[in-house]
């Protein structure tokens, strides 16, 4: 009945224990299904090879394992396969049984082929024979198509290999297994293999001791490994691999499983009894220690940021049950004289209030089960199952007592009036500005917390209930501040005959809802604006750390250092380099090295990412390829005249010495020759020289040096004319001159070589030499040092600008910094960016340089036109990073789902608040009704009621949007520079903590929208309804 | 409960009314930092089952006087006894158990006297309530509304009903746990003739039926003339009472004598008055002379 009389209030009563509930229930259940959907991923995103369990069994005995011509046999794999606890089988799919050993073709000499033999128990499915049948009999074998070409095996052909001995004592002779080929097969790449590639291997030399050729892994039955009928072979181990069932693993199980595993490892090793050692391997204790670090913030950041909103929730339920139960008070009155008593009136009330407050629970609990399973299929990836346990049960308890406790507290606080107070139509209230004790503490402590906070007293992901406890402050001071505000505006306005605003501001002062209003509106407004900057911001920084990740929207990893045909693929599909451009990178070893990446500017700095913006297109110019051309040479030999030459070397003794002169060239596979001239004893007029030179398809001169004996002095000049490349389609005349296209040497220990003449035929030198060591004048086209775009700082040791870096042939390279990048895409700190056609010059790829590919989108069927161009130059791709790809790794963290649950709350905290407007016109409507009727009555015209009706809430709705927006904002920059964004901060920061004003904007748009919307449909329903009728008495 | 019982428990619970005393009765307000005497030592007796009225004019003192004697306030001097009880030294509990079972008050305005969401026969069995609780015996809240007439309004909802039926319902609320002393403030106020009436007899009926002693506030003159006796407040004193329609001027503790209003305006302030015993009386009268002022 009573539920009939005030539904509304009941509804509204029931939606706030609801939220309450809502949130309380909500963070365990969201941290949990983080946390499943962390481990989900995490291990999706492993390959099974290290998430699964591998386990290697050995027998050793007096400290020789059987690879050391023990003759023990090695445990069974079925021995190996039980170290593994019954306990944790659960997690396992069947374990598949294998052995492996090392088998040397025979005779053995460095060109017979040596390599694995393994079994595993089910291999023949996960093979597909070429030719012939997979291996059913011992001693039979399948091996692969590279080992038929390069070994000229086949099928029905029997290998030799060198088995074991199994007494050392007596048998010198080195039995000899033989193993005949049935079939050739070709590997199924799947997780059935743990990621061993049985091919790749065939025909590389492995240099270790002693050098041999390898062949591809080899198969065999089960029986060649155990029958007693073969020998053992060396290095014979039994091996098992437990494939993870992703299915049967939930959280819980890989933090365990982390754990025991890392036991495992420990415990398997020596079996003291036996001699038996098993090596562990898995990556699940990588995996669990990363989940266990992230759910560590999300411990803290989720429960923290409901409880923004619980407090909200339970603040706002706090007033709308002292509004209630004020609205009871005549009926406290009654109970009271009717000589009920204190208790009696609490009966009365908490009767009707606390099956209405608890009623929310059950709502709630529902509501947040299904926020979270709408998260779990929108924002969380994964399908782990959907879980309550206790945490649930302990939330659902606690939320419960909360809010009995609130209503108990409520009730309490009207059930305690005398009677003469309430039988007061209105209650008395101070006027002015005046503050409680329990207002002031909060007021002072939330503020004491906000000061640590801005003063860095306070770190942690605690933060994020700094604009929550900012706002609060704000509100309780401005909700103090705005109703004697009000009423000295009002009068003044009455004073003034604006009798419209005038009235609508006493009404607004006289109102206790206009406080609680303020109040309630600054904290939704302040957590809706922080929730939309720090989601937006934490977008922001992802988006940009996922940038400097990645590079490009797109990058391919190609093998090996083919640079040339890799760049003749590319031109093909994309000539001008606007989509794909090649990048050469090089990490030298070492923590203060420089890493180098080497560019085609041009092509760079529109296809790769900068975040934060581009750098100055001009700064790109620095480091162009300088206006040199090369001097090209061709032919197998050279022929030249050394006219004039006064050259003279003289030995410490004081005797001559023959002074070597000769050309720098490099050819087309970037290999630098050095070409020797010839020898000049002394001072001659004219040399003619002819060498041989391996110019065929071409060279570039690109030096010109001189040494002799160690110590010894160079002095003189010498003219260079008619250089001639000779082949045998003819000669071919080349220009060394004229002088400006040699940059001359002049270094204070080795000497000088100044290059002069204005003959383009000819090219005199004159040169100065103290005999230290070679003296070589470079022609400008090579890079003498090389310009170079630096992030960071230059390493050790460096002089202002100048510094040494690793150039794509692997030396080390004077360079100099030109300018100054923020950060170098995909790139370490400390990376120089050099002009990748220059270093090129003169220089061969070394083999530890990796060449990648950059796209300037994400384009598959561009991807797939480069991979086909790189594969008709023999260049295999092996691998490819996505900007997609990078984002979404970022994406998937405890840090980033936190940060869109902040957005969540944003959003919820402005819907308690409109609540709040409700519930404050629901319990006041009579009064305020009745109010606007005398005005109808006094003849005051309707409009002017609606109007009246709307500003006397409105204006406390603006003064609490704005207010929240600014507690929201400084809120924001005292939480975000601690709030975590990351789960693991990037390597480069790109952190930008800048307002995201949009957010903001949209934010307190929208708040104003639904709460000034809201304000105004309410005053607007109570002018309707403010009859004259209403002046009578009412029930 | 059948009828016959619950009438036999009506008429047990109601052989006594409520012996009513006041003396010297003060009570100070304090508003907007100042205080403000309500009652300036009020004397007043009422006799179990009398039936008196209070009148005076608006801010005499009238509702504070029957708040007084409901235990709402307490006195800033003087005694008030209800009953066996002096409640200006009442415990809460006693004032409880009082209001549960000795004292009605009846506020100006029905529906303050109501629980909006409940009927009549709720609202009834609400004020039952606590009495019951206590061990009082009572009828059932049917026949209490019937005492009223309201029988058959018994489940109709509050908002329904007339302003007159509402005003028997709060009545019928207020004699509920059949009080022996029924306070009512304006109980006829913004009543037409007839319900007023219906009212009015209501309560007489109460009044001579149960025994009922009855305190009512009134601004009304038919009220008053219907009431046996009536008391009026002025200036925070009793300043005169009527018994059957004859209208007397009461002699306070302290000796003075407030003039009736009509007399007041013969007798100007500074008339110097002689009072002369007649011999013609047994049992001796005085007459009193107004003579001019001497000072003029």
């Amino acid at each position: 009945m009573r539920l009939r009389y005030r539904p509304f209030q009941a509804v509204a009563i029931a939606t706030l224990a609801a939220l309450i509930t809502a949130c309380a229930a909500f963070a365990p259940l969201y941290d949990r299904a983080m946390r499943q959907a962390l481990t989900d991923i995490s291990i999706a995103r492993t390959p099974a090879s290290v998430a699964g369990l591998q386990m290697t069994g050995t027998t050793q005995l007096g400290g020789f394992t059987f690879a050391t011509h023990n003759d023990t046999d090695p445990p069974t794999p079925e021995v190996v396969a039980a170290k593994l606890p019954e306990d944790l089988r659960d997690a396992y799919a069947d374990p598949v049984l294998g052995y492996s050993a090392l088998v040397i073709s025979e005779p053995g000499r460095s060109s017979d082929p040596r390599g694995q033999l393994i079994w595993r128990a089910g291999q023949c499915e996960h093979v597909t024979m070429v030719e012939g049948s997979c291996p059913d009999a011992t001693g039979e074998i399948a091996i692969s198509e590279a080992d038929v070409e390069n070994f000229g095996l086949g099928v029905g052909d029997t290998v030799r290999v060198a088995g074991i001995p199994r007494d050392l004592a007596r048998r010198t002779v080195v039995p000899s297994v033989p193993l005949v080929v049935t079939g050739i097969y070709e590997q199924q790449r799947d997780d059935y293999w743990f990621g061993l590639n049985l091919t790749g291997l065939s025909g590389a030399v492995d240099s270790t001791p002693p050098p041999h050729v390898q062949h591809d892994i080899w198969l065999t039955e089960r029986g060649t490994f155990d029958s007693s009928e073969v020998p053992p072979l060396p290095s014979q181990a039994s091996t098992v691999g437990y494939p993870l069932d992703p299915a049967a693993v939930g959280v819980d199980d890989v933090l365990a499983l982390g754990s025991e595993i890392e036991h495992l490892k420990d415990d398997a090793r020596r079996d003291p009894a036996n001699g038996v050692s098993v090596e562990v391997y898995s990556g699940l204790p990588d995996i669990a220690d990363e989940i266990r670090e992230q759910t560590e913030q999300s411990r803290v950041t989720v429960p923290l940021l409901m409880a923004q909103l619980g407090l909200l929730a339970v603040v706002v339920l706090w007033l709308v049950l002292l509004a209630v139960t004020e609205q009871r008070r005549p009926e406290v009155a009654l109970a009271r004289l009717r000589g009920r008593g204190r208790q009696g009136a609490r009966r009365l009330l908490l009767g009707e209030l606390l099956p209405v407050t608890l009623a929310g629970v059950v709502p709630g609990v529902l509501l947040a089960v299904g926020g979270v399973a709408l998260a779990r299929t929108s924002v969380l990836p994964g399908e782990a199952p959907f879980e309550l346990g206790v945490p649930l049960l302990a939330a659902v308890g606690l939320a419960a007592a909360v809010l009995t406790a609130v209503t108990v507290l409520a009730v309490l606080r009207v059930s305690r009036e005398p009677v003469e107070t309430l039988l007061r139509r209105v209650p008395p209230r101070p006027a002015g500005f005046a503050l409680g004790v329990a207002e002031a503490l909060v007021i002072a402590g939330a503020g004491s917390v906000v000061v640590l906070f801005a003063t860095g007293g306070l770190d942690g992901p605690i933060a994020l209930a700094a604009p929550g406890l900012l706002a609060i402050v704000v509100g309780m001071v401005l909700a103090h501040l705005t109703t004697p505000t009000a009423a000295i505006a009002g009068r003044r306005m009455l004073r003034n005959g604006k009798v419209r605003a005038g009235v609508s501001f006493l009404d607004a002062a006289r109102s206790p809802a206009t406080r609680r209003i303020v109040a309630i509106v600054t904290l939704a407004s302040a957590l809706a604006v922080f929730s939309a900057d720090a989601l937006l911001v934490g977008d922001r920084n992802r988006a940009s750390a996922s940038e400097q990740g990645a590079g490009a929207a797109l990058v391919v990893d190609v093998v090996g250092p083919d640079l040339a045909a890799v760049r003749t693929a590319l031109t093909e599909v994309d000539p001008d380099g606007e989509r794909v451009t090649p990048v050469v990178r090089l990490v030298p070893p070492g923590k203060d090295a420089s890493g180098t990446l080497a560019v085609v500017p041009s092509q760079f700095q529109h296809v790769a990412l900068f975040p934060g913006g581009a750098p100055d297109p001009a700064l790109w110019e620095r480091i162009a390829v300088p206006d040199a051309q090369p001097i090209e040479l061709t032919g197998s030999s050279l022929a030249v005249d050394i006219d004039d030459a006064t050259l003279r070397s003289e030995r410490l003794d004081g005797e001559p010495h023959p002074v070597q002169l000769g050309l720098e060239v490099v050819n087309e596979r970037g290999e630098t020759l050095q070409v020797l001239l010839g020898e000049l004893d002394g001072p001659a007029d004219h040399t003619h020289v002819e060498v041989p030179v391996g110019c065929r398809e071409g060279c570039y001169v690109t030096g010109v040096w001189l040494r002799t004996l160690p110590g010894a002095t160079i002095d003189g000049s010498a003219t260079f004319r008619n250089l001639v490349g000779l082949s045998d389609t003819g000669t071919e005349p080349v220009a060394l001159g004229p002088a400006y296209l040699w940059a001359g040497l002049d270094d204070p220990v080795d000497g000088t070589v100044s290059p002069s003449s204005e003959d383009p035929e000819q090219l005199t030198i004159e040169v100065h030499g103290e005999g230290a060591s070679q003296l070589t004048m470079s022609q400008v086209w090579l890079p003498g040092t090389v310009p170079a775009l630096v992030a960071g700082e230059l390493p050790p040791g460096s002089d202002d600008n100048g510094f040494s870096l690793v150039n794509i042939d692997g030396e080390v390279s004077d360079a100099a910094r030109v300018a100054t990048l923020e950060r170098v895409p995909a790139s370490p700190p400390d990376t120089a960016v050099v002009n990748l056609d220059l270093v090129e010059r003169g220089s061969a790829i070394t083999s530890s340089a990796v060449i990648e590919l950059w796209f300037a989108e994400d384009d598959e069927a561009l991807l797939a036109e480069v991979t086909e161009a790189l594969d008709r130059q023999g260049v295999d791709v092996s691998g490819t990073t996505t900007l997609a790809g990078v984002r979404q790794e970022y994406d998937e963290s405890t840090a980033a789902w936190s940060l869109q649950l902040a957005a969540l709350i944003g959003a919820a905290a402005l819907v308690i608040a409109l609540l709040v407007l409700v519930v404050s016109a629901a319990s006041s409507w009579r009064f305020r009704t009745r109010d606007l009727a005398a005005l109808r009555m006094s003849g005051v015209p309707s409009r002017s009621i609606g109007a009246m009706a709307v500003a006397a809430q409105l204006p406390a709705v603006v003064v609490g949007v704005v207010a929240g927006a600014v507690a929201g904002l400084v809120g924001a920059h005292l939480a975000l520079p601690i709030v975590p964004l990351f789960a693991e901060a990037p390597e480069v920061s790109t952190l930008d903590l800048g307002t995201a004003w949009v957010g903001v904007v949209v934010a307190t748009v929208g708040a104003l929208v639904v709460l000034g919307l809201g304000s105004v449909l309410i005053g607007r329903a109570l002018a309707r309804r403010s009859d004259i009728r209403r002046l009578r008495e009412t029930l | 409960m059948t009828t016959q019982a619950s009438r036999q428990a009506s008429r047990q619970a109601s052989t006594h009314g409520t012996r009513v005393s006041t003396r010297r009765l003060v009570h100070i307000y304090r508003s907007e930092g100042h205080e403000v005497a309500a009652l300036s030592g009020v004397d007043l007796d009422v006799a179990p089952g009398e039936m008196i009225g209070l009148l005076g004019p608006s801010g005499a003192g009238k509702s504070t006087l029957l708040s007084l004697l409901a235990g709402v306030f307490k006195p800033s001097a003087g005694k008030v006894h209800v009953g066996g009880i002096e409640l200006s030294a009442a415990t809460p509990r006693q004032l409880d158990e009082m209001r549960a079972k000795d004292v009605a008050l009846m506020l100006q305005g029905a529906s303050r006297n109501l629980l909006p969401y409940y009927t009549p026969y709720e609202n009834v069995r609400f004020a039952q309530g606590a009495a019951r609780k206590a061990g009082k015996d009572l009828p059932e809240p049917e026949e209490v509304l019937a005492g009223v007439g309201l029988d058959v309004d018994a489940h109709t909802p509050l908002a329904t009903l007339t302003p007159g039926h509402r005003q028997l319902a709060a009545l019928a609320v207020a004699m509920a746990s059949r009080p022996g002393l029924l306070l009512a403030d304006e109980p006829t106020s913004q009543l037409d003739h007839a319900a007023r009436d219906r009212v009015l007899a209501s309560i007489a009926d109460a009044n001579r039926e149960l025994g009922t002693t009855v305190v009512i506030v009134t601004h009304d003159p038919d009220v008053a003339a219907f009431l046996p006796r009536t008391v009026t407040i002025r200036d925070g004193r009793v300043g005169g009472e009527g018994r059957s329609g004859e209208e007397y001027a009461v002699v306070t503790p302290d000796g003075f004598l407030p003039l009736p209003l009509h007399v007041r305006e013969d007798l100007l302030p500074g008339t110097l008055v002689r009072f002369h015993r007649t011999e013609d009386d047994a049992e001796g009268s005085y007459v009193l002379i107004a003579e001019e002022n001497v000072d003029e």
